[in-house]
């Protein structure tokens, strides 16, 4: 077992330090350099020279990996020049706030999905199931920015109940982020709801047609019972792996979503550093981003493995 | 779950009610929160420095030098020697004598190699300058310059206090005390930087108490925001955004000339635009008109003739150059390409409109038997693999005026040459303009320098760009002027109406 959980751990490793070689090569791939993609148009003569020097661009390819890579896992990701700040001090910030509206997100996403989930699923084609589907359709069919710039119309423009776009201080207290959180929240937790409802509800459905549900029955055992004793346990084991996924896609929604609304967290600061072509900047938000990926990953492989013992038998 | 949300609204309407008297002016982040106050500092943050200081000398309505720290300006008849009277009783916010002193030291820092200003090219021309009594300065150029005072209208040469800063002429000045109509209560770059109105302003009193500098990097949200309320004005919006507010009694829609310009350029050096004819020809075949509306959109535009002069400028020389695909074909089959032309021409997405400006232009030069090919260059590193080494590419410049731009851009053997122009009768002509203390003359001498370029030029600059401003309907005394000539004092904010 524990040498199972340690295959896990460095199989999740090994990803992430393949990722970054990928992202480091794609960097190098393209045309120009750190220093050209800063100073644009005075990318010549000493200029252009003093800044590779003090980029130290003119060493290989693999030391300069071999730099940043070291540097990375001690949370030193470099020097942006565009912003003239350490990256980890421009990240400390913005990663507090993404935490903050993903985190909300999802603890307030995935219980009540699971709720839904099993309501419909117990439910099956009742009023009740087809418009909780339904409805599941739409949020997941309707892209974040269209739900978000409706939501802006409604409670921003119109009735001005909360803010149209964030604008805080950086180091604003929670009780400042709350009023500019809710509507980026909501938009964040429909599409999360949805994914996650829709699985419930079909792994719901298959255990209820299981051959030890339909003898907990044909025993007389209470059918609210059945459904918190053998349904729910059961159904929520392939229910883990989407949640896993959807947490990770909320990676890719939450930059979307931050976009519309100006949240200040790592999507914003990942487009801005994209349009102001900040190269090092880029790199190490889209490394943090695939450590989350994968970390998720690892915890929801770590949580069947608990949830399941046939999983930890030899040979998965 | 309605109630609190109803309370918050009306609590919100109630201090939007009391807070009627604050401005809320969005800034970029261009500099992404190392924004400085120092004007003159690589990381100038414009938006507060247009507020908090003040120029010797300003644009006037007619785009010509105008009054402000300085009443009054003559020079020495060879143009070298500049003294200004300058404005009696002013004070900076903290309550220093606004003295010649600060103009000197204002003046010179500009030239520091430790600060490294972008300033320091153009104001490198001073030599020295001499304080004559408190209220004269004696500015000395180590050539002549016979438009001396249009660069100190430059938006980053504000007066600051020489005691505030130390006097150190090597060292930033971030303190924010100026002699403008509001005075820096709260920096914050990266959020909401506040200011007050400053009672003892020389001008007109301002009209709002209090104003906000709100940081909202993306253009998208500040539209929102406009929209929701959030802030008072947008100075800058995209042609498909121009609806959103169009016809909507709560805003009002500006549309401003500007001296921004992209532009397709040809190496004059290289084949086969080294033939004159040739540049002429594709230059002719162009429909600037159509192009402007094709690609900038009705409004969005005015038309000029291939050299970098704007409307606004009081050297722009209006020309004709209507589309003659005649004239263009005669042209081409002289320099020896009766049976049409075919160019590579590299473009990339780096100025506003850039791209779609290469096809309309595509397109209409076909009528005249030239048919460019149409080459995409990646935008990372275009600065240095395309621009300048290619003979026919895109470019973009920001607003200049007519003796600077011209200078940087054509002169022979300066470092953004891009058109490779070389030519000895027009660098003198730049130079004799500069030394013309008679302005019906220097007028000329720029206008001819404009013609040149139209007529031989290796640059196709077909429109300048118009900047469309909106502002919600609660704020007045706002003109359709360009950025730098806004009187931030003069604007007023009716917020009972809602």
């Amino acid at each position: 077992m524990p040498s199972l959980i340690l295959r896990r751990f460095s199989f999740a490793a090994f990803t992430i330090g393949f990722v970054s070689i990928v992202m480091f090569a794609a960097v190098e791939a393209l045309p120009g350099n750190v220093c050209t993609s800063f100073l644009q148009r005075f990318a010549q003569g000493p200029r252009l020279e003093r800044c590779i020097e003090q980029q130290g661009l003119e060493r290989p390819a693999l030391v300069r990996y071999g730099d940043w890579a070291a540097g990375a896992v001690q949370g030193d990701f470099g020097y942006s020049l565009k912003k003239r700040k350490p990256i980890s001090e421009l990240i400390r910030e913005r990663f507090r706030n993404t935490a903050l509206l993903g985190g909300l997100a999802a603890l307030l996403a995935i219980p009540f999905a699971i709720f839904l989930g099993i309501a419909a699923g117990v439910r099956r084609d009742r009023p009740l199931d087809l418009s909780l589907s339904g409805a599941a359709m739409l949020a997941m069919t309707v892209p974040e920015f269209v739900t978000a710039t409706a939501l802006i119309y409604v409670f921003a423009i119109t009735l001005q109940w909360f803010p149209a776009v964030t604008i805080v201080s950086p180091g604003a207290g929670f009780l400042q982020m709350l009023p500019n959180i809710v509507l980026p929240v909501i938009v964040l937790s429909a599409v999360l709801i949805a994914h996650i409802m829709r699985m419930m509800r079909a792994s719901v459905i298959d255990v209820m047609a299981s051959d030890y549900v339909q003898m907990a029955r044909l025993k007389g055992v209470p059918e609210r019972r059945i459904i918190w004793k053998h349904v729910v346990p059961n159904a929520m084991i392939p229910a883990l792996n989407v949640i896993a996924l959807t947490i990770a896609w909320l990676l890719a929604g939450v930059v979307v979503v931050e976009k519309v609304f100006n949240y200040p967290g790592l999507g914003t600061l990942m487009i801005q550093a994209i349009y102001d072509r900040d190269l090092p900047l880029v790199q190490a938000i889209a490394l943090i981003f695939s450590v989350i990926y994968v970390g998720v990953n690892l915890l929801a492989d770590l949580a069947a493995l608990a949830l399941d013992p046939r999983l930890r038998r030899k040979g998965h | 779950m309605k109630k609190p949300l109803l309370l918050t609204a009306a609590i919100a309407m109630a201090s939007s009610a009391a807070t009627a008297e604050t401005l809320r002016i969005p800034h970029e982040l261009g500099f992404g929160g190392s924004e400085s106050m120092d004007p003159i500092s690589p990381q100038r943050f414009y938006e507060a420095i247009q507020t908090v200081y003040s120029r010797l000398v300003r644009q006037g309505e007619d785009g010509r030098p105008s009054p402000d720290l300085a009443l009054s300006w003559e020079a020495t008849p060879d143009a070298k020697e500049w003294t200004f009277k300058l404005r009696p009783g002013v004070t900076f916010h903290n309550g220093n004598a606004f003295t010649a002193e600060d103009v000197a030291f204002s003046l010179m820092r500009t030239q520091s190699e430790t600060i490294d200003s972008p300033t320091k090219g153009v104001m490198g021309i001073i030599d020295h300058v001499d304080v004559v009594d408190p209220q004269t300065v004696k500015v000395v150029l180590k050539d002549s310059h016979a438009d001396f005072p249009l660069l100190t209208m430059d938006y980053r040469i504000k007066m600051l206090d020489a005691e505030t800063c130390g006097g150190d002429l090597d060292a930033l000045c971030e303190s924010g005390n100026g002699t403008g109509p509001f005075e820096l209560v709260d920096l914050d770059a990266l959020g909401t930087t506040t200011m007050k109105r400053f009672e003892n302003y020389y001008g007109n009193r301002a009209g709002v108490e209090n104003l906000e500098l709100i940081a909202i990097a993306d253009q998208d949200a500040r539209v929102a925001a406009l929209q929701a309320g959030q802030i008072d004005l947008v100075y800058s919006v995209s042609a498909e955004q121009v609806p959103l507010f169009a016809g909507n009694p709560g805003f009002t829609v500006q549309s401003v000339p500007s001296g921004r310009w992209v532009g397709l350029v040809m190496n004059t050096q290289e084949a086969p635009f080294s033939d004159p004819r040739v540049r002429k020809a594709i230059r002719m075949s162009a429909d600037r008109d159509a192009l402007g509306k094709l690609v900038y959109g009705k409004g969005g535009y005015i038309v000029s003739c291939d050299h970098p002069v704007w409307t606004g400028d009081q050297y722009r020389k209006e020309i004709d150059c209507g589309r003659d695909v005649d004239g263009a074909k005669a042209l081409l089959s002289e320099a020896g390409f009766a049976d049409g032309l075919e160019i590579e021409l590299f473009v990339s997405d780096i100025s506003e409109g850039a791209v779609k400006m290469a096809e309309v232009l595509q397109n209409q030069a076909k009528d005249a038997g030239i048919e460019i090919e149409l080459v995409p260059a990646p935008a990372d590193g275009y600065w240095g693999d395309v621009w300048m080494k290619e003979a026919f590419f895109a470019t973009g410049w920001s607003q200049r005026p007519a003796d600077q731009i011209l200078n940087e851009a054509y002169r022979s053997g300066v470092a953004w040459n891009e058109t490779a122009w070389n030519s000895a009768d027009f660098d003198a002509k730049l130079d004799s303009a500069r030394s013309e203390l008679d302005f019906g003359k220097r007028k000329k001498l720029y206008g001819e320098l404009q013609e040149e370029l139209w007529e031989t030029g290796g640059s196709f600059i077909p429109v300048h760009l118009n900047i469309t401003r909106v502002l919600s309907s609660k704020i007045s005394g706002l003109p359709p002027v360009e950025g730098f000539s806004i009187r931030y004092e003069d604007l007023t904010k009716n917020g009972s109406g809602s």
